[in-house]
């Protein structure tokens, strides 16, 4: 059994990276990015420039500009338990310091110069004179965020004007929508593989005669150069360890365990796993309550309607179950708020929106009567989630029913329970000693199917009752192309699914002796 | 040659005591609701008796109620569909006589298994895969016996050796599956007895099982009965196994008795054409024949039905695919065209109520008939 698990979940390894590298591709491979997503949201109001400078900033920012494959590995490199080469350090405010990164070379530099300058050693010295490491390495920090902005802004004016003489050359498929060189960044599936494209031999000359080209080229080589001794500069500083180490060491400089990182969500500027660790605790909250209602009612029902069968029980439990499951989810929310919950069109009975009062900061969390009555923080919650777990419950009683009651039917003509019968075993203990036991399976397949659902979160429930959960977390990534919330939630959600589908296999061998894993 | 029986022996005071038996099934009729059309009659008059230390063979076709007949005495025949019509099973109980069909649910489980015990057919899906066979043993002896858990454990382990399963003690924690289908009979049947029922029902216990494990269940059985004190009810279509374990053997046919007699009897004179239809159909190892004679070959006879004693008087078998005979005195009652004549002493026929055994009267058929006894004796 143990090998079998472990079997089980080295295999979950590749399966993870597979279902994550097929949605890193669709992602990517979808029209419009994130960065499409801002210009709609308020970019456009921007000049064409000073848009590709944001632009290409974000790209930079987030790794944009690299191929998706390359985007790829880095993302799974993140999220890796097991990490390779440098290993991170962590602030004492437990911010991670990564490595600093390359500096891109300016596009098309071969077709001006020889070799890119080479900026001297860095001398930490003499940058920041008896500082201590952490402040060196903040100080270089900052002189390299500024001055690799100041590359990038300036090897974009250097891409917009090649763009405007490239499109004069009628060579326009060189040329983004922003108006910077295309190939400078991956698109489409060219940019699978491919960053830099062939350009004609009159377009070359005629991108060498311009002098506005020229001039901008040369900025932007300058400040590569910039760029680059910065970069250098902190790698230095970077190497002196300002900071502890992050993770445990496993081969010396080679292989190292660290915290899977979910990276930054590109909307909300915030660490993913933040936001999960806030969102998660919503969803679950709702459906711990939810789930144990819907086996509490679901299974003795249907083994009621097992033992009654064809009586009124099971004739009037199937038709109310099959109707309430044939409403529309989105109707029911609407129904509820329309008529429970809002003041002036319903009874005004529950909370509209969210899951806690304004003021449940201030809550005690027991309720208390000393003084009048007050709610309190428990109360309050739980008068929030009624009609949220309503929603959530009600169309769930059909299928577990009547599967229960299926399972039992099956069971009841069984051979062995005959046998127990005439061994004078009483009905109470037939049904729950020889048949439920036996029905056990398909209400465990259930529950594995209903346990992933758990962590997704009801997309629509959320929505209509405004809750923060991560059904509301996920059609926000969706919207704004939060490309790391969407990955970070695919892979818990699978991973949390592969879990799920283990679990069901070792209980299948718990409840059924004939199965076995050797 | 009498055709008149004797005063029928039935009612409460007929079972239990000394050399009285200890189940005696009378006029049990038992029907089946079809969802339409009319009710099926699966079990209509039938009547025998059983003695402690008899082994009762209930033969049959299938459909003929025989197994109907055993569901009943321990009331599992499910209801609905089911039901008791009439008739009574008196059975010798540790609080004296009682009717088993009138019990209530309560008075039959502490009947089930403990005093009455039943093995079935199908060993592979008789025992509920998911506990142990020690945990099933075990149910039982706890649900009738005031003992404690260990003690449970050890009557299991004593039930399971006493069947002839090795290494008790290891075998007792195996599940079913675990078990050949021979080996799973003898759980059923460690399961049965371990209450050391004074009954034994066994539905065709050896037909699943292959020839050599069936004469070994078989034998298993005969041993048991002779050590417990036992009677079996032992229902087969297998004339052979009929044969080797039966003393008193009952043939049914479309829910009646047609012929009721010791074994000895019946192979030798069979009276009623169905079981002689039934006999003739067994291959013989020292007769080269070109085909079997077929039961339809027998009973498709008119003359046959003429062969009974008491024939030129106008008994003629019963038999439900003929016309009532011209003389039929049927009474009103259910089953009333039907009387089982005690055409010889100790052998009883299905035949039809002409005019000639109009005015009879019939009882449970009745034979404390043992071949060990008759052996000792001979």
């Amino acid at each position: 059994m143990t090998t079998y698990i472990v079997r089980r979940a080295l295999i979950m390894i590749p399966t993870l990276i597979g279902m994550t590298f097929l949605l890193f591709m669709l992602i990517s491979l979808a029209p419009g990015d994130f960065s499409m997503a801002l210009s709609v949201s308020g970019g456009g109001q921007m000049e064409a420039s000073s848009r590709a400078a944001t632009i290409a900033y974000y790209e930079d920012r987030y790794g944009l500009n690299d191929p998706i494959i390359v985007q790829y590995g880095r993302w799974l490199g993140r999220i890796s338990p097991l990490k390779f080469g440098v290993r991170d350090q962590r602030t004492d405010k437990g911010e991670l310091v990564r490595p600093p990164r390359e500096v891109r070379k300016p596009a098309l530099w071969k077709l001006f110069i020889d070799d890119l300058p080479n900026p001297p050693p860095p001398d930490l010295e003499a940058f920041a004179p008896g500082q201590e490491p952490a402040r060196v390495y903040r100080l270089s920090a900052n002189d390299y965020a500024r001055t690799r902005t100041t590359y990038l802004s300036a090897a974009t004016r250097f891409e917009v004007e090649a763009g405007r003489v490239l499109r004069e050359q009628s060579l326009d498929k060189f040329v983004a929508d922003d108006g910077r060189l295309d190939g400078a960044k991956p698109a489409g599936f060219e940019g699978f593989l491919f960053t830099t494209q062939r350009l004609p031999s009159e377009a070359v000359e005629a991108l060498k005669a311009d002098p506005d080209v020229e001039r901008t080229f040369g900025a932007a080589v300058t400040a590569y150069t910039n760029a680059l001794a910065s970069r250098n500069r902190i790698a230095a500083s970077f190497a002196t360890k300002p900071h502890p180490e992050a993770g445990m060491p496993l081969i010396p400089r080679l292989v190292w365990l660290g915290k899977p990182d979910f990276g930054i969500s590109v909307s909300r500027s915030r660490p993913v796993g933040a936001l999960i660790a806030e969102a998660l605790p919503v969803t679950l909250l709702l459906n711990a309550i939810a789930v144990p209602i819907i086996y509490f009612v679901a299974i003795p029902s249907g083994m009621l309607a097992a033992v009654r069968q064809g009586t009124w029980f099971d004739i009037a439990s199937g038709a109310l179950f099959v109707a309430l499951w044939s409403v529309p989810i989105v109707w029911a929310c609407v129904l509820a708020l329309g008529y429970l919950a809002n003041e002036t069109t319903g009874l005004g009975l529950f909370p509209v929106i969210g899951l806690h009062s304004d003021d449940a900061d201030a809550m005690r969390f027991l309720p208390s009567f000393a003084g009048g009555w007050r709610a309190g923080f428990l109360l309050d919650t739980l008068h929030h989630c009624v009609l949220p777990v309503a929603c959530l419950t009600y169309a769930g009683f059909a299928v577990l029913s009547k599967q229960t009651r299926a399972a039992m039917l099956d069971n009841f003509n069984a051979d062995y329970v005959r046998t127990a019968k005439a061994k004078g075993v009483s009905e109470k203990d037939v049904i729950f000693r020889h048949v439920f036991r036996n029905s056990l399976l398909p209400l465990i397949t259930m529950f594995v199917t209903i346990f992933p659902a758990m962590l997704g979160g009801s997309v629509i429930v959320e929505r209509v009752f405004s809750v923060p959960g991560m059904g509301s977390l996920l059609i926000d990534a969706i919207y704004l192309r939060d490309r790391e919330v969407l990955l970070a939630n695919a892979a818990i959600v699978g991973m949390v699914n592969m879990f799920a589908l283990l679990l069901a296999d070792v209980l299948y061998a718990v409840a059924d002796p004939r199965i076995s894993y050797k | 040659m009498t055709t008149t029986a004797p005063a029928p022996t039935t009612g409460p005071s007929s079972v239990g005591g000394e050399g009285l038996p200890i189940a005696r099934v009378d006029n049990l009729a038992v029907s089946f609701d079809n969802g339409r059309g009319p009710r099926i009659q699966a079990v209509d008059g039938v009547r025998m008796t059983i003695y402690p230390r008899q082994t009762l063979a209930v033969v049959g076709e299938s459909g003929c109620g025989k197994s109907v007949t055993a569901m009943s005495m321990l009331q599992l025949v499910p209801r609905p569909p089911g039901r008791f019509d009439r008739g009574n099973i008196w059975f010798d109980s540790a609080e004296g006589p009682v009717d088993l069909l009138k019990l209530s649910n309560r008075q039959m489980r502490s009947v089930r298994g403990n005093d009455i015990a039943m093995i079935f057919q199908e060993p592979m899906t008789s025992l509920n895969p998911v506990y142990t066979v020690g945990d099933q043993i075990m149910e039982a002896v706890l649900l009738h016996q005031d003992v404690s858990h260990k003690e449970a454990y050890d009557l299991a382990i004593k039930a399971m050796s006493d069947v002839g399963i090795p290494e008790p003690h290891q075998r007792i924690k195996a599940y079913p599956h675990q078990f050949s289908g021979g080996m799973r009979q003898r759980v059923m049947i460690a399961m049965a007895l371990a209450c050391r029922p004074r009954l034994l029902l066994a539905d065709e216990p050896s037909t699943a099982l292959d020839v050599t494990i069936q004469a070994q269940i078989l034998e298993l059985l005969v041993e048991l009965k002779a050590t417990r004190d036992m009677a079996v009810m032992l229902i087969t279509h297998d004339l052979g196994v009929v044969a080797e374990n039966a003393d008193v053997v009952c043939v049914m046919y479309a829910g009646r008795v047609v012929e009721y007699a010791t074994v000895f009897e019946l192979f030798a004179d069979p009276m009623h054409p169905y079981t002689r239809g039934l006999l003739a159909s067994i291959p013989k190892l020292h007769e080269r024949t070109e085909r079997l004679v077929t039961i339809k070959e027998v009973v498709d006879n008119e003359a046959e039905f003429r062969k009974l004693p008491g024939a030129d008087k106008g008994v003629r078998p019963w038999w439900p695919w003929h016309d009532a005979p011209a003389d039929l005195k049927a009474r009103d009652e259910p089953a009333g065209d039907y009387y089982l004549q005690e055409v010889r002493p100790g052998h009883w026929v299905g035949v039809w109520r002409t005019e000639a055994v109009a005015d009879h009267e019939s009882g449970p058929p009745d034979l404390a008939f043992r071949k060990v006894d008759s052996e000792t004796t001979a």
